[in-house]
């Protein structure tokens, strides 16, 4: 009765739904939804898609409203107009085309989010060393903080005691005595991101209890 | 002729609205609303509520049919739901099942 080899929908027919297929589309009338497609997308002139599409190629000569995502290639033609994002490795505008959106191909590589993190990690590292030397004249920087903060009155005492005597002991003494305090080390990164903004004075603070 | 021809391998979800004719080779799952003629070819699978002037099948049908003109299971049309239309043609080789209503 008619070209069977593709797909067409006519100009007064409306599709609402999820549309999938291994041929070729073309659309002269109304389709909303979703379009998967692994081969071609004809939106026609007159033809309306507000829709999110994943297809192989896509040229558009009518009104689109929604994200394409193409393997290939997007045109949009003269007659096109369209509101939404591309993703494709090939994309034609052709003069005369409506466009507004988006379009990403791929290839362009990113320097952005990432570094940033880095830097406010590495940022309390610095506050942490200089945070004990003010708070007390231990060498040993995470660990008599962390012991002062836990153990209330009788951790101080004890790193003061060996601080005086001798700064060597130090670490041999803490880790017979601070069997249960290794585990603070942990939480300076955890509590790293804060500092900065905190500062020193808040920390104490709260693990006064 | 404006007319819309759903493909073999194209599978469509949801409803399709129309005011011409339809054409359907591929799966169609849920409500099909037109104005004018359904034809559902052999390949086609039609899973849906159908309310048309005329169908005709080919294909395989599960749902019901209500059709304000004519209703057409030809030989390798295979159909099980309601059909409510005027008139009914069901041909030799068909296989139907399902509630017929020709009280319109």
């Amino acid at each position: 009765m008619n070209n069977a080899f593709e797909t067409i929908v006519g100009e007064q027919t409306t599709i609402r739904g999820n549309l999938q297929g291994d041929e070729d589309l073309t659309i002269r009338g109304r389709v909303e939804g979703t379009i998967t497609l692994s081969k071609t997308l004809m939106v026609e002139t007159g033809g309306i898609v507000l829709a999110d599409m994943d297809v192989k190629n896509a040229v558009v000569s009518g009104v689109v409203v929604g994200n394409i995502r193409a393997s290939e290639v997007v045109q949009i033609n003269e007659d096109g107009r369209m509101v939404g994002d591309i993703t494709a490795p090939r994309v034609i505008i052709v003069a005369g085309a409506s466009f507004k959106g988006n379009v990403d191909m791929g290839d362009i590589d990113r320097a952005r989010p990432e570094p940033p993190r880095m830097e406010t990690t590495e940022r309390p590292r610095s506050t942490f060393s200089s945070r004990p030397t003010p708070a007390s004249p231990a060498p040993a920087r995470p660990a008599p903080a962390r012991t002062r903060e836990r153990a209330a009155p009788p951790a101080r005492k004890e790193p003061e005691r060996t601080s005086r005597s001798t700064r060597a002991s130090k670490p041999a003494s803490k880790p017979a005595k601070a069997a249960p305090k290794p585990p603070p080390k942990p939480k300076p990164r955890r509590s790293a991101p804060k500092p900065p903004s905190v500062a020193k004075g808040k920390k104490k603070v709260r693990k006064k209890k | 002729m404006a007319n819309t021809v759903i493909g073999s391998s194209i599978v469509i979800d949801g409803e399709i609205l129309g005011e011409e004719d339809l054409t359907i080779e591929g799966t169609v799952k849920g409500k099909i609303i037109l104005k004018e003629n359904l034809f559902v070819e052999q390949s086609g699978v039609v899973e849906a509520d159908i309310e048309t002037q005329t169908v005709t099948i080919n294909g395989q049908v599960t749902g019901n049919i209500s059709a304000s003109d004519k209703v057409e299971i030809r030989s390798d049309g295979r159909m099980v739901g309601d059909i409510k239309a005027p008139r009914i043609i069901i041909a030799d080789g068909a296989v139907f099942k399902g509630n017929v209503d020709m009280d319109v």
